[in-house]
This record gives structure tokens, C-alpha cells and sequence, in this order.
């Protein structure tokens, strides 16, 4: 027969294995719902682009965000990113369609994250005029959490 | 004539100011050794990239850490990083040189920073002497006071 410090010690151990189980769920469900948010965050972003709306993708970024081209010319900050977008919204990709997919998300704490995205645009010009049929290559931003939002505070591309 | 009660008031409040002074001047030293440590990992990594060292190369890296190429190719964890440096070691990078010269540092928590390195490859063969020029950016972690790279893209134009 089993006795009683057995019994409590089997239910006390029942009771640890339910407990980290359930903070395991909770975190891996709180995790799904962060990633479900970045995703909404590049969605927002990648609509943002292609209505050309400067303002509204320069908004995607927080106030103080870092923005580095293809050929790794810098902007920062809203005022910054909001003409460079308006720049090339009225010049070498004004007829330009992107479509972004994420390809991975690394958590680097609950509120910080580094995400890839690989990115296919057409429609774009060089910058002399020249028709490119397809452009594409890797998104690589950090995305930080503020409330319940997700924002691009460091946004680097490559084109390959 | 001052009270007692007063002169406690006044006394708390020189205390408050001066710890929180201390306190600035305590990270805005720590954050100037953390970017001298940044810089020395950087160049570390270059000097052991330039030895051809493929093994010493992934332990700059955490043990769980990414890299992705020009292209986008990606390698995971140490193992993977290892092999990916020991194949351009022995191909076509293996009379290559690299200058990693840090651009800007931008820290996102005391132990986490995103850093980008302007970037030479040079090679005798190559037209011009140079083979590759672009940008690394890097985020780079903290981990028992050695920085380490978590992520490790880069970009070449």
C-alpha cells in the first residue's frame, strides 16, 4: 500500500507538472498571438506601400526609427523616413507593386524582435529610368512592441 | 532660521540628485565600455575571419545563432556556421581579406545591440582588388560581459 507522504509527494509533483505545463501553454499562446502581430505590422506596412502613402509607411516606424537602403544610404526619424518615402513614391517607383512574406521571426526578449522577409516588387525603375521586371531580395528589421502594437525601429533590405 | 524638518527636506533631495547623477554618469560609462567592447568584437571577428579559421569564426557566434549570406542563404547554430565558413574558406574566398570598419551602434536593451559595419573583401585576383563591398548588420547579445552574435546579415552593393 502506498503511504501518505508517498500520496502527497505523487500529488505535489502532479501539481508542479500541471503548473508548467500551463505557464508553458500561456507563453507559447502569448507567443503565437506576438508573431500573429508582426505579421499585422508587416501587412500594415507593405499596404501602406503600395497605396504609396509616405506618411502612413513612415508611420509604421517608431518616432526615432533607422531606415537603411539597398545600397545602405541611412534615414531616421519620422520626418527623415517620410520624405525619403515620398521621394521614391514620386520618382523611380511610382508605378511600383511589392509583395512581402515573412520568412522568420526571432524573439530576442517579449518585447523585441528581429523578423526576415523576403520581398518581390515590379513595376520599379532604375533610378535613370530603366525598366526592372522583377526586384526582389531579404527584408531584415527589428521590431519592438509598444501597448499592444508592434513598430520598425531598424529597417535594413538587400536586393539580390 | 532654517527648520529641522526643513533641513531633512533638503538634505533627502541632495541625496536624491547626487545618486541619480551618479547613477547617469554610471551608464553613460558603461555604455562607453560596452561600445569599446562592441568594436573590439568586431574586430576580433575580422582578425579571426582573415586567419581563415572556420572554427574560430562560429565561436563568435551564440550557440544558437543566424547567418544569412548576400543571397539569403541561411546557416543555424554553430555546427552549420562552422561548415558555411569552412566551405568559403576552402573556395572561393580563400585568399580573400575583409576590413570591417563599425558604422553606428544602436543599443536596444544594456545587453543587446544592433550594429552596422561597413564592409571590404578584398582578393589580389579579383578586377580591381576588390572582391565584395557592403554592409553587415549585426545584432549582438551580451553573454557573460562578452558580446556575442545572435544574428549576422549582410548586404552587398
Amino acid at each position: 500500500m502506498i503511504s501518505t507522504r508517498w500520496k502527497m509527494a505523487l500529488a505535489v509533483s502532479l501539481l508542479l507538472a500541471l503548473s508548467s505545463g500551463v505557464a508553458w501553454a500561456q507563453m507559447a499562446s502569448k507567443m503565437d498571438a506576438d508573431s500573429a502581430g508582426i505579421k499585422q505590422c508587416v501587412a500594415a506596412w507593405e499596404d501602406a506601400w503600395n497605396r504609396h502613402d509616405a506618411h502612413a509607411t513612415a508611420g509604421a516606424y517608431v518616432e526615432d526609427g533607422d531606415f537603411s537602403s539597398t545600397t545602405g544610404v541611412p534615414s531616421h526619424g519620422a520626418k527623415e523616413l517620410e520624405s525619403h518615402y515620398n521621394e521614391i513614391f514620386t520618382t523611380f517607383l511610382k508605378d511600383a507593386h511589392r509583395t512581402d512574406t515573412v520568412r522568420s521571426i526571432r524573439f530576442l526578449t517579449p518585447e523585441i524582435a528581429s523578423v526576415d522577409i523576403d520581398w518581390e516588387m515590379t513595376g520599379a525603375k532604375t533610378r535613370d529610368g530603366k525598366d526592372i521586371a522583377v526586384r526582389k531580395g531579404l527584408l531584415t528589421w527589428v521590431v519592438t512592441k509598444h501597448g499592444a502594437k508592434w513598430m520598425i525601429t531598424i529597417y535594413h533590405e538587400s536586393a539580390f | 532660521m532654517i527648520s529641522v524638518t526643513s533641513k531633512a527636506a533638503l538634505g533627502v533631495l541632495f541625496f536624491i540628485s547626487f545618486s541619480a547623477a551618479s547613477s547617469r554618469a554610471q551608464t553613460a560609462s558603461s555604455r562607453d565600455a560596452d561600445t569599446a567592447a562592441i568594436k573590439q568584437t568586431v574586430a576580433g571577428f575580422a582578425d579571426t575571419w582573415n586567419s581563415h579559421d572556420a572554427h574560430a569564426v562560429a565561436m563568435r557566434y551564440v550557440e544558437d545563432g543566424d547567418f544569412s549570406s548576400v543571397k539569403g542563404e541561411a546557416s543555424h547554430g554553430r555546427k552549420e556556421l562552422e561548415d558555411h565558413y569552412t566551405t568559403i574558406f576552402t573556395t572561393f574566398l580563400k585568399n580573400a581579406h575583409t576590413t570591417d570598419t563599425v558604422r553606428s551602434i544602436r543599443f536596444l536593451a544594456p545587453d543587446l545591440a544592433s550594429v552596422d559595419i561597413d564592409w571590404l573583401v578584398t582578393d589580389p585576383a579579383a578586377p580591381g582588388g576588390v572582391l565584395r563591398k557592403g554592409l553587415l548588420t549585426w545584432m549582438l547579445s551580451k553573454r557573460n560581459g562578452q558580446w556575442m552574435i545572435v544574428i549576422y546579415h549582410e548586404q552587398s552593393f
